[in-house]
């Protein structure tokens, strides 16, 4: 959460402040007249000047603003006390209750504002006693939306349902659970309500519909001027600065307690787009085995700025070949997403790759020109990703989304890049591929996306698929599935597979190779069957004993928690929850140690495991 | 086509609700109507005016019969007489709508052609110098009162510069250039505000888009940057742009009537502010009930929009 | 067997297309499913998503109406108490969520979060309740000064830790844990699995727990009922259908799960296709679709659900010959 913004804050209080003392320091009588120094321009006692019937203006500025705030401040106070309680009950009692309160609601919002505003002035006759009912059902409807909208998204939450499995009653409920988690939209609703009722008031006094003269009001005051604007343009900009300053304030208050209350404020500037400036060329590569598809050495990526220090990736080197399965696995924020995707050279926004090399065919993929990576992506490297909900476009045909990865890479017709798509669809074993093409997402089931994915992401023969969870958000059967799928792609295919994970039973299911990643580094590689059967780095060991299986002992489980980038412990980064640590674990952080033929471990103690 | 059914029945039921409150809102305020609208400043008015002015309105019968006769006189598109001049509502609205309607459609048109262009630019360089200067200005822009930018058009541009003139309408038929000039400055001055709002509402939008997954898949498949901000980022931008548009139509409506009344337009505000002055009930009635379906309609036609911009909402 | 706490008999639930204007699809999420509870008995439920599993925990709770079947807690029938003698029942029993970051108000210190089920009953008078948070959080493995923490301060793992601080506060007798380790990684989730074993065996709660995968429930769990599309498939003693498996689609389940040993391996039963929609379920035995040994009679009509050899074992499918 970020401060409360205080300059608008403060602004907007002296403004307040200004119309509160109004009657208080002094100013000239707002409506004593001065017909002789009409249009009069500023002197001592009359520091803004005088108006066309030579009242001053300063006062009248002052006055006004006492009007002006007083009504809208009164009209967003009554609507946002009775909108809050009528979205409140509607949304959380629902029935009947709902159709009462927020549905009536919505027939108020079919007269725009201010046309609602002149029928009632037609009837009540304008007048400030009109204006604050007026002002008060134009906005009774929003502040009842956004309470009913800010209780349907509060009432989903499980600590609604946990607070009625405790017993506790509804009005407990609505006061003590609701009404706290929707307090800050109501609070921006309410001084945005507020600003729009200075506007509006100020429009009906300009058309000489809200406030009765010769009372002040700012839009009074700028219906009047225009009149005399020839002559005295100085009185027409007073009110019209004093408005403008007045909302602006309002406004920027408005804004500053969004962003307060925003959850993820970082969202609003940080994006990827900066991401199209590359970083210049670096190490030359290392000379690798032909088979190698994939050569990834010394990768450490930075959260932020590099210089300060934040790694989430630190010295990973790996090697995936051809028609091999390399598994990464860790528990959640270890680094295993940031770490493939900043070796594709796809780092997402607000990190940065700080060293390290990530061969392919001999060129530095941390190194290609965005152009050339860009020839890459999508032709010989490919992803899927773990929630195959979003990871499609929600608004194209999932056969238009299929061709338009072949036609990015490949020069073929529309209509033939379409006939390939559904045979990547008939390939991935969807049945009714025609039909099912010009489906959209939301209309096929976990396990068919993740489908599409995987046509998507083959359609153009990649050598190197990347997989990030693929499996996490399926059910365990259409999982065998997807994992029989996917270990038939690479038996015919000669796909290397990098496979990410957090489930050490799917890793033995599939993986040949697999490395052990722990707070942004890699504890252990080796072929699978040698590390399950013997593991040489505690971590590895502990991960073995926490998975549930369906025969021997109960899962132990690992006491602590991961580290998070950039406070890692200063030696071993396992050391605080290692059951084999010694004292010199906490001093040397430990390099890691190529132990057998393709396998290595970061355990100072690996020999004695 | 279900939902387009279901929806077009919602706006016809709305409209009818519309249609109800504003006769029925007569008699929904405390008092003898006829004597609210013919009190002026508190002293009470001839009781023969008064009686003149019930029997013209018709509010000697009982009441279910004055409703069922407004709405079978709507539905014939006859709104009663003004009292001011005994001419009929009706026509005088049917000159008038199409040049209300012109000076939205001119100013929307602007709004969503600079606003979403801008957003566009200022999201993809987010943080860069257009971005802090195009956000500055937003802000001020919704910051101002449509009517305050009108009164000061005129005083620069009309009055001080003399580039165009202070207000006022020529047909287009007429002098299709002066039309033209002339409907420039009060739907500029409309534009101000709603392009400042669609600016913002595009650039968040297509920032938030941009972090999503299947953005990134998008760029793992290889798709060039114009292809991926057109068809993954814009393209899903512009369901939210279209959901604030909506929510502005009614503020977008409004400031046509002050912006009339400034420039001197003569669309349907100059009636309608006329009519309230004169406290002419069954003007306002008729004024107030045809922006109000006419809102209706465009929110239908936003649903539609909608509808065929998200294939989520198309199947319920 | 001991005495019987809760029993829910012939359990269905439907839910309705919902708005004015779609009635009548009506979604069959639960139907004719039975489970009894004795004191301190733990019973793990299986199933897929969308197979009824937390609507079943919500209507044991009674948070939801049936639409067929009743609840029986201790004897008495839940629909019918009055609201005041529901209202003591609500102590007794107690709910685990399966998502830490949801199920604990972002605004309030997890202390006055734990503190409600005091307060809300009356069980601590108010001067001792800070005693009693403490004790609590220290029964879970936190320590007393995190009571004044707000739960973004806390790890996924210490979350739940604090879920089930909660759901003790009232003393409860009977606690659904609805996939509380689902959300958690592999190396926590073996010591929130520890901790409720725990609790259980020292406060003798009565348990469901709700889960998608048969091996987890294995060390909690005394006996164990596989759902498929809201209807029960088979149940027993944990041992006896994690050994044994009757019914095609358990089988189907355990030998999709991915096992840590190559020898241990069963050999794999994939399943073709997906689910079918609950809004319309197959005729006659709702697995048929997906059923490798389905045939021309499972069509006919839904199987019984029938004792086999075990004790308490039972199992809803036609053909005793595939055992
Ligand atoms: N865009 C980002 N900006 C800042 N920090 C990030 C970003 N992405 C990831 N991180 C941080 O980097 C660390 C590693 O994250 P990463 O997502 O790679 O882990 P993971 O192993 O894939 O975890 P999971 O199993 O949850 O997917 C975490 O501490 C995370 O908070
Ligand atoms: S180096 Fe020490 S602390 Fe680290 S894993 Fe090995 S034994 Fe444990
Ligand atoms: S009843 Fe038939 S379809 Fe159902 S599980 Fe048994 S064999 Fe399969
Ligand atoms: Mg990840």
């Amino acid at each position: 959460m970020r401060r409360l913004p205080w300059v608008s804050a403060g602004a907007v209080g002296l403004i307040i402040l200004a119309a509160v003392l109004a009657p208080h320091i002094g100013l000239a009588d707002p409506v004593g007249m001065d017909v002789a120094h009409r249009l009069a321009g500023p002197s001592p006692t009359h520091p803004l000047g005088q108006d066309e019937y030579g009242r001053d203006v300063l006062s009248r500025l002052l006055w006004g603003a006492r009007t002006s705030l007083g009504i809208a401040f009164a009209a967003a106070a009554i609507s946002c006390v009775i909108g809050t309680i009528l979205g409140v009950v509607g949304g959380y009692v629902r029935g009947i209750a709902e159709l009462l309160t927020v549905r009536s609601m919505d027939v108020v919002l079919c007269f725009p504002p201010l046309l609602l505003a002149l029928l009632v002035v037609t009837l009540l006759g304008p007048g400030a006693s009109t204006l604050v009912p007026v002002l008060v059902i134009v906005y009774l409807p929003s502040f009842t939306r956004v309470a009913y909208a800010g209780v349907l998204s509060v009432r989903g939450h499980e600590y609604v349902t946990a607070m009625k499995v405790l017993g506790a009653g509804r009005l407990r409920i609505m006061t003590r659970t609701i009404l706290p988690n929707i307090a800050g939209p109501i609070l921006v609703q309410f001084s945005l309500a507020a600003a729009s009722a200075v506007v509006l008031e100020s429009g009906l006094s300009f058309l000489g519909l809200g406030v009765v003269p010769p009372a002040p009001s700012w839009g009074l005051m700028i219906g009047a001027a225009r009149g005399t604007m020839v002559q005295a343009p100085l009185l027409l900009l007073w009110p019209c600065l004093a408005l403008t300053v007045t909302i602006l304030a309002m406004n920027a208050l408005c804004d500053g307690l969004r962003d307060m209350l925003d959850p993820h404020p970082a969202a609003r500037r940080v994006s990827w787009f900066s991401r199209f400036r590359r970083r210049a060329p670096t190490a030359p590569l290392a000379r690798v085995e032909p088979d190698t598809v994939l050569d990834v050495r010394g990768l450490s990526v930075a959260i932020g700025d590099p210089a300060e220090g934040r790694y989430a990736v630190r010295d990973v080197s790996f090697q995936v070949k051809a028609g091999e399965t390399l598994a990464i696995v860790g528990e959640s924020g270890s680094g295993k997403s940031l770490m493939s995707l900043s070796a594709i050279g796809m780092a997402p926004a607000g990190v940065e790759v700080a060293a390290g090399t990530s061969g392919m065919d001999g060129a530095d993929l941390l190194a290609l020109a965005p152009g050339e990576l860009r020839k890459l992506l999508g032709d010989r490297i490919a992803m899927i990703f773990q929630d195959p909900g979003s990871s499609l476009n929600p608004v194209h045909r999932v056969g238009a989304q299929i061709a338009e990865a072949i036609r990015a890479h490949r020069p073929v017709s529309a209509a033939e890049a379409r006939e390939r798509a559904v045979a990547m669809l008939r390939n991935v074993g969807i049945p009714d591929p025609e039909r099912r093409a010009r489906a959209y997402p939301h209309e096929l089931s976990g396990g068919m996306r993740q489908r599409v994915m995987i046509a998507m992401a083959i359609a153009n023969g990649p050598r190197l698929l990347i997989a990030d969870e693929p499996t996490t958000a399926l059910d365990v059967t259409i999982q065998a599935q997807v994992l029989d799928l996917l270990a038939a792609l690479k038996r015919d295919g000669g796909l290397a597979l990098l496979f990410i994970t957090h489930s050490l039973p799917v890793v033995a299911e599939i993986a040949d190779r697999v490395a052990v990643m722990y707070a942004g580094e890699i504890l252990e590689e080796g072929p699978t069957a040698e590390i399950f059967a013997k593991p040489r780095h505690p971590y590895t060991a502990a991960l073995l004993r926490s998975a549930p299986q369906d025969d021997g002992p109960a899962p132990e489980g690992i006491s602590g928690t991961v580290p998070v980038p950039g406070d890692l412990p200063a030696g071993c980064v396992f050391a605080p929850r290692c059951d084999k640590r010694i004292e010199i674990c906490d001093e040397t952080r430990p390099s890691l140690f190529r132990i057998g033929p393709g396998r290595s471990s970061r355990c100072l103690r690996w020999a004695s495991l | 086509m279900e939902w387009f059914a279901k929806r077009l029945g919602i706006s016809v039921l709305l409209v009818w609700i519309v249609a109800s409150i504003v006769f029925l809102a007569i008699h929904l305020v405390p008092g003898d109507p006829a004597e609210l609208l013919l009190s002026q400043g508190g002293a009470a008015p001839d009781p023969a005016i008064v009686e003149d002015l019930r029997d013209q309105l018709g509010l000697n019968r009982p009441v279910l019969e004055q409703y069922l006769h407004s709405m079978a006189n709507l539905l014939r598109g006859d709104l009663g007489n003004s009292l001011m001049d005994g001419a009929p509502i009706a026509g005088e609205i049917a000159t008038r709508l199409p040049r209300t309607l012109e000076l939205i459609g001119a100013a929307a048109l602007i709004s969503v052609l600079i606003g979403v262009s801008t957003g566009t630019l200022a999201a993809v360089a987010a943080g860069g110098p257009f971005d802090r200067v195009a956000s500055a200005l937003a802000g001020l822009g919704l910051s101002v009162p449509v009517f305050v930018i009108g009164t000061l058009a005129i005083l620069g541009f009309a009055q001080t510069l003399r580039w165009v003139p202070a207000g006022g309408f020529v047909a287009f038929s007429q002098d299709p250039v002066q039309h033209l000039i002339m409907l420039a400055m009060p739907a500029g001055t409309i534009a101000v505000g709603l392009s400042s709002t669609l600016f913002r509402v595009t650039r968040s939008a297509v920032l938030e888009v941009t972090m999503r997954d299947h953005v990134r898949t998008a760029r793992s498949k290889g798709l060039s940057f114009r292809r991926i901000l057109t068809r993954h980022i814009l393209r899903n931008a512009l369901i939210p742009v279209v959901t604030v548009l909506a929510l502005n139509l009614g503020t977008l409506l409004g400031g046509t009537v002050l912006v009339e009344y400034v420039f001197n337009w003569p669309g349907l505000s100059g009636l309608l502010v006329d009519a309230v002055n004169a406290r002419d009930y069954p003007a306002v009635v008729g004024v107030v009930l045809v922006i109000s379906i006419l809102f209706v309609t465009l929110n239908f036609v936003v649903d539609m929009l909608y509808a065929v911009l998200d294939p989520r909402v198309r199947h319920g | 067997m001991s005495e019987c706490l809760i029993r829910g008999e012939g359990m269905s639930r439907s839910f309705h297309g919902g708005g004015f204007f779609r009635r009548g699809r009506s979604i069959q999420a639960v139907s004719d499913v039975s489970i009894s509870l004795s004191r301190g008995e733990a019973v793990g439920l299986v199933g897929e998503s969308g197979s009824g599993k937390s609507t079943i925990g919500r209507l044991m709770l009674g948070l939801m109406p049936l639409s067929g079947g009743r609840i029986l807690f201790d004897g008495d029938d839940l629909a019918v108490l009055d609201e005041k003698r529901r209202g003591a029942l609500r102590r007794r029993m107690q709910m685990v969520f399966q998502d830490p970051y949801s199920s604990l108000d972002p605004r309030r210190t997890v202390g006055s979060q734990v503190e409600d089920g005091l307060s809300i009953h009356g069980i601590v008078p108010r001067g001792e309740r800070g005693a009693r948070v403490a004790e609590l959080l220290a029964q879970v493995g936190l320590e007393p000064h995190h009571a004044a923490r707000t739960p973004h301060q806390f790890s996924g793992g210490q979350r739940q830790r604090v879920a089930i601080a909660r759901a003790l506060a009232t003393n409860p007798d009977f606690l659904v844990a609805d996939e509380p380790v689902s959300a958690l990684d592999v190396s926590v989730q073996a010591q929130v699995m520890a901790l409720l074993a725990d609790l259980r065996s020292r406060l003798g709660l009565a348990m469901l727990f709700i889960s998608h995968d048969l091996p987890v429930v294995r060390h909690l769990c005394d006996r164990v009922v596989v759902l498929y599309l809201g209807r029960v498939m088979e149940e027993g003693p944990v041992s006896e259908v994690l050994r044994a498996p009757h019914h095609p689609y358990t089988r189907a389940l355990l030998s999709a799960a991915p096992s840590l040993h190559a020898e241990s391996r069963r050999e794999r039963v994939v399943l073709r296709g997906e689910p079918p929609s609950p809004a319309n379920p197959p005729s006659g035995c709702v697995f048929r679709t997906r059923c490798p040994h389905a045939i021309e009679a499972c069509a006919a009509q839904p199987p019984p659900l029938e004792p086999r050899e075990a004790p308490g074992h039972r199992v809803a499918c036609i053909r005793h010959d595939i055992g």
